[in-house]
């Protein structure tokens, strides 16, 4: 419905005017949302649907099979270790990002010369495709061949070389390693941003009101800084959990398993055995969990309050 | 320590925390850098690491382009993502300003849906996507086809809210200006408006040309002869053998990196502006 607000003083005349208005915005809309919903929803549904299906690639035998899927992916004996290793890569990856980008953030937030450069450099990464750079932490932790053994061994920190990418453990870290190395960017423009649309204003009072630079810090910058950190962080945590290239570039989940994620797992099962039923299943346990995490989260955080 | 002692000792601590970031970011990319441009023995000498090239060599490119036929790849990355692209900005010029100018029922609803669409895991929807496409024969006829509409789809919420937000900062009083001075809507909007939101359209570009490049997961999947294969695609292919060329790898990745990068750093301002704009809102 159109209505008038003071960014849009629209003042319909004639009738026809005014349905012809009306229709607009669908108009507008209308490709995008075809797309979506062809390309998008009916796939999302479809995939639904399969989860509770016996359906695998190529085989004529696809029928309804009740929660199969769901009794086998329950029953399967690596699934403790993905759920483990799920969790460790997400809480590790979040807080990594976290907590760096902040200090890049805070760091960054008084100009200084050259800062536009600084930045487009330190901001790099974000550009970056996940495959090359998990291309680039593979080489670099190469058990073999690897800087990052080298380095250490001049160091004296380690004595003989380390099969970074063969150990359980190790493996995981070095993914977490990269997922940080490439996230930080996000967490620092977002915060950055953030940061600068504090009014000066307000740190001039509250110096002349005698508060000191812990104070200013937690009283003004973090509540101004909060529903930009809680929505980052929400989009972050469901991005990092759901993506997986650098798994599959890194150690394609091995040592056996050993980081091999969810939706890595689902995505190993679901191309190399083309079991797109048991894979779909997983995708629905995924899914629903996102949907708990996100509403748990806003409720924990009270994100409309932070407002 | 006096106010001042504290200044100068805030002052070097950001000295430190700020080369301590650029180091952290040029080193891994040094190493892939120098180790494409040495040679194969130099790569793989287990008695020496060398932090910078021997012998420099330009092998590694050559091999790439002249045994791993690079050039398909690069052709087939720069066409896909300048197409999904130009896609994505022009649907989300009229997307964007639909949301930003209008209220209509089910606005909110369509917002909601934008967000959740970020929250599917992609897999989810490359799985029947797979099905469909290979019933329509696109898997085998027309790879770029499927993986084009699924680029598009895959970045168009994102790119639409963020360029409503830019169409949010014009104030609605400019365009009317220009329409009671005349000029139709159509006009105005070609005229006074799409100049100012200059910056929100090469953002968007920008998103939806690296989202495009980087993908990997859908390109495996939606792709079957290697002619169709994408960068990243075409460079996976060369994990899995025995023998890994980490010289030819490291020139791909490189390759690969550098449109994205130079991209980012000529509109780095914009770029940030849209992906502070896009993101928090909604």
């Amino acid at each position: 419905m159109v209505q008038n607000r003071k960014k849009e003083p629209i003042i319909v005349k004639r009738n026809q005017n005014y349905r012809k208005r009306m229709m607009e915005p669908y108009a507008l809309l209308m490709p995008v949302l075809v797309l979506l919903l062809v390309v998008f929803a009916v796939p999302l549904i479809n995939s639904f649907i399969m989860a509770f299906q016996k359906y695998r690639l190529g085989s004529p035998d696809i029928g309804f099979n009740g929660l199969d899927n769901f009794r086998k992916l329950f029953a399967d004996d690596d699934l403790g270790l993905i759920l483990k290793n799920t969790v460790i890569y997400v809480i590790c990856s979040v807080a990594g990002q976290f907590v760096l980008g902040l200090t890049l953030a805070l760091a960054l937030w008084k100009k200084f010369k050259g800062r536009g450069i600084y930045q487009s450099v330190v901001f790099l990464p974000w550009a970056f495709s996940a495959f090359v750079v998990g291309l680039m932490f593979r080489w670099s932790f190469n058990g073999e061949y690897g800087v990052v053994n080298d380095l250490l061994m001049k160091l004296g920190v380690i004595k003989e070389n380390i099969a970074w990418l063969g150990t359980p453990g190790y493996s995981l870290f070095v993914i977490i390693l990269a997922m940080i190395w490439i996230g930080v960017p996000f967490f620092a423009i977002m915060i950055l941003a953030a940061l600068q649309s504090i009014p000066e204003d307000i740190y001039e009072a509250a110096s002349i009101d005698g508060a000191g630079a812990v104070k200013k810090f937690f009283r003004i910058t973090v509540p101004y800084i909060k529903p930009t950190i809680i929505m980052t962080l929400l989009l972050r945590t469901i991005w990092i959990l759901n993506s997986f290239d650098l798994i599959v570039v890194i150690t394609n989940g091995g040592p056996a398993n050993y980081s091999m994620t969810l939706p890595a797992y689902m995505y190993t099962r679901a191309f190399s055995g083309y079991d797109f039923g048991f894979a779909s299943a997983i995708g629905v346990i995924l899914m629903t969990a996102l949907m708990v995490y996100t509403l748990i989260f806003l409720k924990v955080t009270n994100y409309e309050e932070g407002m | 320590m006096g106010n001042k002692g504290k200044r100068r000792a805030v002052a070097a601590l950001r000295v430190i925390i700020l080369a301590f970031f650029l180091l952290f970011v040029i080193l891994p990319i040094y190493w892939m850098a120098i180790t494409s441009f040495k040679p194969h023995a130099e790569i793989i000498n287990t008695q020496q690491v060398t932090y910078f090239p021997k012998t420099f060599t330009l092998e590694n490119y050559k091999e790439l382009f002249e045994i791993f036929n690079y050039g398909d790849f690069l052709k087939n990355s720069i066409i896909l993502s300048v197409l999904t692209a130009v896609a994505v900005t022009i649907l989300s010029v009229f997307g964007g300003y639909a949301l930003a100018r209008y209220r209509f029922r089910g606005k909110t609803a369509m917002l909601l849906f934008f967000l959740v669409t970020q929250m599917v895991p992609g897999i989810l929807v490359i799985i029947p996507l797979y099905t469909a496409y290979a019933k329509m024969g696109l898997i085998a006829d027309a790879p770029h086809l499927g993986l084009w509409i699924f680029y598009v789809i895959t970045n168009l919420p994102f790119c639409v809210i963020t360029m409503r937000s830019f169409f949010e900062r014009i104030p609605y009083s400019l365009e009317e200006a220009a329409m009671v001075d005349g000029c139709s809507r159509m006009k105005s909007l070609r005229k006074i408006v799409l100049p100012v939101m200059f910056p929100g359209i090469v953002a968007v570009f920008v998103f939806a040309f690296i989202g495009a490049w980087n993908e990997l997961i859908a390109g495996i999947i939606f792709t079957s002869e290697p002619s169709a294969w994408t960068i990243p695609v075409g460079l996976k292919s060369l994990i899995g053998k025995n023998n890994v060329k980490w010289g030819a790898m490291m020139a791909g990745g490189m390759l690969a990196l550098l449109p994205t990068a130079i991209m980012f750093m000529v509109v780095q301002k914009y770029v940030v502006e849209g992906l502070t704009a896009g993101s928090v809102k909604e």
